[in-house]
């Protein structure tokens, strides 16, 4: 097999490999829109933050 | 011999942060858990695996839940906290007492998760380990000694066969 020819194979993975990566994250956002619409309507769960004085010393 | 010796010892667990880890755990449960100093806690997580396939495209997707898991011997209750990896907030605690589940196992295989069923609906597969190092999934704490002590209240106590 030439260089050339294992170059284009190569080409050709890469290409398959993107486009593959491009349709997921598009099947990805079409559903998680869906998701969204059908959600949004209920109440988002309860969520109690760290005490500040102890987000302080997270940071530091 | 010094560098090989450290070179093979692999990693170390920084303990200074593990302890300021545990504590902001302590302070979060006991927040949203009444008597929550009557629980010893361990740091848990669930593994949520969604195969997918979008034509061309398939394979799966895992989504981790970090959990704070609190059990007290004398009541038979364990109750599980939501949580995320940087403790910056919580949700609200869910109450599994043996005397109101379904039924409760310790899973051999593909991993050994305590398993409780509240009913029949639903259940929860809690997953925990002594430490685990990546800081961005899961929460930086060393328990060897507490999941000792829960595996053993787990298995001998709270177990249903």
């Amino acid at each position: 097999m030439s260089l050339g020819a294992v170059g284009a194979f190569l080409l050709v993975l890469i290409v398959v490999f993107v486009i593959g990566n491009l349709w997921f994250h598009f099947v990805e956002s079409l559903l998680e829109r869906i998701k969204h619409l059908l959600t949004s309507r209920r109440d988002p769960p309860a969520w109690h933050p760290l005490p500040p004085d102890e987000e302080k010393s997270r940071d530091e | 011999m010094g560098f090989f010796s450290k070179f093979f010892k692999g990693p170390e667990v920084d303990m200074e942060k593990s302890n300021a880890n545990a504590k902001k755990m302590r302070l979060l449960f006991n927040q949203v858990v009444e008597n929550g100093d009557s629980y010893r806690l361990i740091f848990g997580y669930t593994e949520d695996v969604a195969r997918f396939n979008y034509g061309f495209v398939h394979g799966s997707k895992t989504k981790i839940g970090n959990l704070i898991v609190g059990w007290n011997e004398s009541m038979q209750t364990i109750v599980v906290v939501p949580m995320v990896p940087d403790l910056s907030g919580c949700g609200d605690p869910t109450y599994y007492r043996r005397s109101e589940i379904l039924k409760a196992y310790r899973n051999k295989y593909p991993t050994d998760a305590f398993i409780i069923y509240p009913d029949k609906k639903g259940y929860i597969g809690i997953n925990a380990y002594d430490w685990l190092e990546d800081e961005s999934l899961y929460v930086y704490v060393s328990q060897e000694e507490e999941l000792a002590a829960f595996t053993d209240f787990f298995m001998n106590q709270f177990a249903t066969k």
